[in-house]
């Protein structure tokens, strides 16, 4: 990730000897891992403890000072991109066939015209903290369809993803906000921790009613004093237990939408037209 | 290089608490939806500022590897602090850890740090602000100290914590600074106490806390109206006088821990020294108090060796030393007792230079009748002609033997002054510290000694505030009267952290009041090797009517003969034994 991180900022570790690694970091570079009073200059890291010990060099290990300062930086990135998955991964024929073969028994369907366009979707990663008597966070990535406001139940196919966004005319309109999709998420990861082992709540409740029985002895029952109240908002914001969530980034994924415009024949020989679009991501006919 | 940075977030006042766009109950538990996180990401796509793919890749990776150190059990800060300690030499003892972990896991946030004087409670305390901080638990801080430990509070959070916090200097930093070091007697007054009392502050930490013993006072009227999530107090002495110091304290921390007062009383207390239901007592101490003490035998500090030299005045120094003497305890009992501090000064500096005893007579002339006026005058023009000083001859004896870095102590200005002169004539590299440096001066000073001079020449008030375990030789050039000066000096070098042995080198003159004070100190007390940390509890029990000084020059003026003045120091002595064995037997301190 630290040589992956170096490379994106455009610069070429060089390894100076066996395990020692050495970039030449400029100004902006540098202020943004150590601070304003930082310079450019060259930085010499490493993986190894005993190495750093002997060179000198920044030691990158679990919670090292380099590595909180890579990490906070990287972190800071990221916050929007965007990636689509191109329609050619995809076989045109077999979708056209699927189509068509979708129409009721008896009837028949030609293709008038056809378009590909790109529908989209909203990966968010979210961060939830379950606070209690301790806090314990967890991170969730979630992919909500914005044609239908769905999440996706299953993992998106991310390898078919390629970097980068496609032109506006060819995105179809949303039917669902980012807001929507967003609350939609929180929703959907509150239900998760809904669904789980709730004691770290109930031993927050529990610590809750035992700190008020203690507040109210010592205010032996003037519980409509201000001192009293103000002591008591302290206590709820200490130990309420509270399920935060956060976006913490988010992407537009631009996924293909086949879109058909089809002539199909009833069993009593009427024709009528339909359009239908077909998303292989959702794996959805939608008419439109 | 890189599109772009994200601008870190900068420090946040109570206007950007963060906003809640959804909150509502679910089961148990509260969820709340937050705004900010989804709106940066709006306000991205709104300016059209996408990231590329591979950033946005590499940061998921960063999040998970966060989450996952945020996941691991224990301190995350020891981890963080690794380097930066072995940087600065700091080594965590096993007790300060234990202590952050009991806090940060079991006491949730809220604690009374008592560990006996000299147990490294800012270093408790600032591992577990550091891990509040690392965790994302607190972000709002605000750090309460008396005045003269300001400076050190910001100096150690940032020299052994890498935090950056605050000095509060207007009144518009209590709002923007993150973490905020105050004193406490500015906080307690307007406009700073409403402007605090307005704040939701995450962790409020109080330094000194046993001067919130009393419910009456504005500094624990103040203390007890912040809204606070987390709260550490840190004291030595959470009893001091009476149980109910114990009471109000533990109230301002958790209200009720011990019920109402009444109750409480009722319960716990047999009188007001003595408690009742111990164990009972100890229970609940034990969910919100901490006390590490030196005889539980997990902490050992090296060795103090005390080394008394003898200086034998010359003739003419001794006549000088016993008209001034005499002068001093003649006008004394004409004062009969009154206005004695100049007096207790004069016979002090006698001891250390003659330089400063002629400026202190020369200043006290003023005030003279005319009788005294003449025979002072007399004295100034001879103390201008001594040109010996024996006391400074020996010191020079005794440093050319050192190795070493010494920190050298007088408590005058002009002593410190001429001792200065001397030594950088025999060819030593000297420093001045004293009270009149800045506190960036002090700094610098303190690096000089280390990296540059040998000696540090310092004064009394020089003393407090710094640490100085580079150094294990220190100086008395001359002895303070008062045991706790003598202790607060000591503690400037032998204190967590000290690795050696520390070399006490006490200059006593003989035939003086410093003769008789050394023997009280030292051969009766054994104040510099056996009553570590516990000296402060002591004096308070001793309970003098006057300073511990005006004591000693009671005895002095009320006896002529030496056999007269041991006696009454033997006696004083003899009191000093028995508060020390009663503190130690005081039913409080078992239950602490």
């Amino acid at each position: 990730m630290v040589l992956e991180f170096f490379e994106l900022c455009g610069l070429r570790p060089v390894e100076i000897r066996r395990g020692v690694w050495q970039v030449q970091a400029d100004d902006v570079l540098m202020k943004e891992l150590d601070g304003w009073r930082a310079g450019a200059r060259l930085l010499q890291f490493t993986f190894d403890s005993r190495l750093a010990a002997a060179y000198g060099a920044d030691l990158i290990s679990q919670g090292s000072y380099r590595l909180n300062t890579i990490l906070n930086l990287i972190r800071r990135q990221g916050i929007l991109s965007r990636a689509h998955i191109p329609h050619h991964l995809f076989h045109e024929p077999s979708i056209r066939r699927r189509i068509l073969s979708s129409v009721q028994a008896g009837e028949r369907a030609y293709v008038l015209t056809s378009s590909t366009l790109y529908g989209q979707y909203f990966q968010l990663e979210l961060l939830a903290e379950a606070k209690g008597l301790q806090k314990k966070e967890s991170l969730h990535t979630l992919v909500v369809n914005l044609s239908s406001g769905d999440i996706l139940k299953f993992p998106f196919p991310s390898h078919l993803l390629q970097a980068g966004g496609v032109p506006a005319e060819l995105v179809s309109r949303r039917r669902c906000s980012l807001k929507e999709a967003y609350l939609q998420a929180a929703a959907h990861i509150a239900q998760l921790f809904a669904e789980q082992d709730q004691s770290w709540a109930e031993e927050a409740l529990a610590k809750i009613a035992q700190e008020e029985a203690k507040l109210k002895a010592f205010f032996q029952g003037k519980t409509n004093s201000s001192d009293y109240a103000a002591k008591r908002q302290e206590l709820e914001h200490r130990l309420q237990p509270v399920l935060t969530i956060q976006a913490v980034r988010g992407a537009l994924l631009f996924t293909p939408l086949f879109r058909y415009r089809l002539v199909v024949v009833g069993t009593d020989g009427r024709e009528r037209t339909k359009a239908v679009s077909y998303d292989p991501i959702a794996n959805l006919c939608l008419l439109d | 290089m890189l599109p772009f940075f994200f601008p870190s977030a900068g420090s946040r006042s109570k206007k950007d608490a963060p906003t809640v766009l959804e909150n509502y109950p679910c089961q148990h538990f509260q969820v709340q939806v937050l705004a900010d996180g989804f709106r940066r990401i709006v306000g991205e796509l709104r300016s059209r500022r996408f990231d590329t793919w591979d950033w946005y890749q590499l940061a998921r990776r960063a999040d998970e590897l966060a989450a996952q150190q945020n996941r691991a059990p224990g301190l995350l800060a020891l981890d963080h602090l690794k380097e930066r300690w072995e940087r600065t030499g700091v080594v965590p003892y096993e007790h300060q850890i234990r202590t952050a972990e009991k806090v940060v896991h079991q006491l949730h946030g809220q604690a009374i740090l008592a560990d006996e004087v000299g147990l490294g409670k800012t270093i408790e305390a600032g591992l577990i602000l550091k891990e509040y901080m690392l965790r994302g638990w607190a972000k709002k801080v605000l750090i309460l100290t008396p005045a003269n430990l300001v400076w050190q509070w910001y100096q150690e959070l940032y020299e052994k914590f890498g935090i950056a916090a605050g000095i509060q200097r207007t009144q518009w930093d209590w709002e923007f600074a993150d973490v905020l070091i105050a004193s406490v007697d500015t906080a307690k007054r307007e406009p700073h106490c409403s402007i605090i009392s307005s704040i939701v502050y995450d962790l409020l930490i109080v330094d000194e806390a046993h001067k919130l013993k009393n419910s009456a006072t504005a500094s624990y009227r103040l203390v007890n109206s912040i809204q606070k999530k987390y709260c550490l107090m840190l004291t030595a002495t959470p009893v001091q006088n009476d149980l109910r110091e114990l009471y109000n304290l533990i109230g301002l921390l958790k209200p009720g821990q011990l019920g109402s007062f009444h109750s409480f009383k009722k319960r716990f207390m047999a009188d007001k020294r003595t408690p009742k239901n111990p164990t009972e007592l100890r229970q609940l101490l034990d969910e919100v108090m901490i006390r590490n003490r030196r005889q539980d035998g997990q902490i050992s500090l090296p060795e103090r060796v005390v080394h008394p030299l003898i200086v034998a005045l010359q003739p003419q120094e001794q006549a000088i030393y016993e008209r001034v003497t005499e002068f001093v305890k003649a006008r004394g009992r004409r004062l009969g007792g009154s206005n004695m501090l100049p007096l207790i000064t004069l016979q002090r500096e006698v001891c250390s230079s003659f330089l400063a005893t002629a400026l202190t007579l020369e200043k006290m002339m003023a005030g003279l009748p005319q009788p005294e006026l003449e025979e002072a005058a007399a004295l100034l023009k001879d103390l201008a002609e001594v040109k010996q000083n024996s006391k400074c001859d020996a010191l020079e004896r005794l440093v050319s033997q050192f190795q070493d870095k010494a920190i050298i102590f007088t408590e005058y200005k002009a002593s410190q002054e001429y001792i200065r002169y001397r030594l950088e004539r025999a060819g030593y590299k000297t420093l001045a510290f004293d009270g009149s440096l800045s506190r960036g001066k002090k700094q610098w000073v303190r690096h000089l000694f280390q990296k540059e001079a040998q000696f540090l020449v310092s004064t009394e008030s020089g003393g407090e505030g710094l640490n100085f375990q580079f150094c294990n030789l220190v100086v008395n050039f001359d002895l303070p009267w008062n045991p706790m000066r003598l202790e607060q000096r000591i503690g400037r070098v032998h204190r967590l952290g000290q690795t050696r042995d520390v070399h006490i080198y006490n200059l006593i003159t003989k035939g003086t009041v410093e003769e008789h004070i050394m023997y009280l100190l030292h051969q009766k007390i054994n104040m510099f090797e056996s009553i570590i940390g516990e000296l402060d509890a002591i004096l308070l029990h001793l309970n003098l009517a006057t300073s511990f000084e005006s004591e000693i020059m009671k005895i002095f003026l009320e006896n002529d003969e030496a056999a007269k003045i041991q006696e009454q120091l033997d006696h004083l002595a003899q009191r000093i034994l028995q508060s020390r064995a009663a503190i130690r037997a005081s039913s409080w301190e078992g239950l602490l």
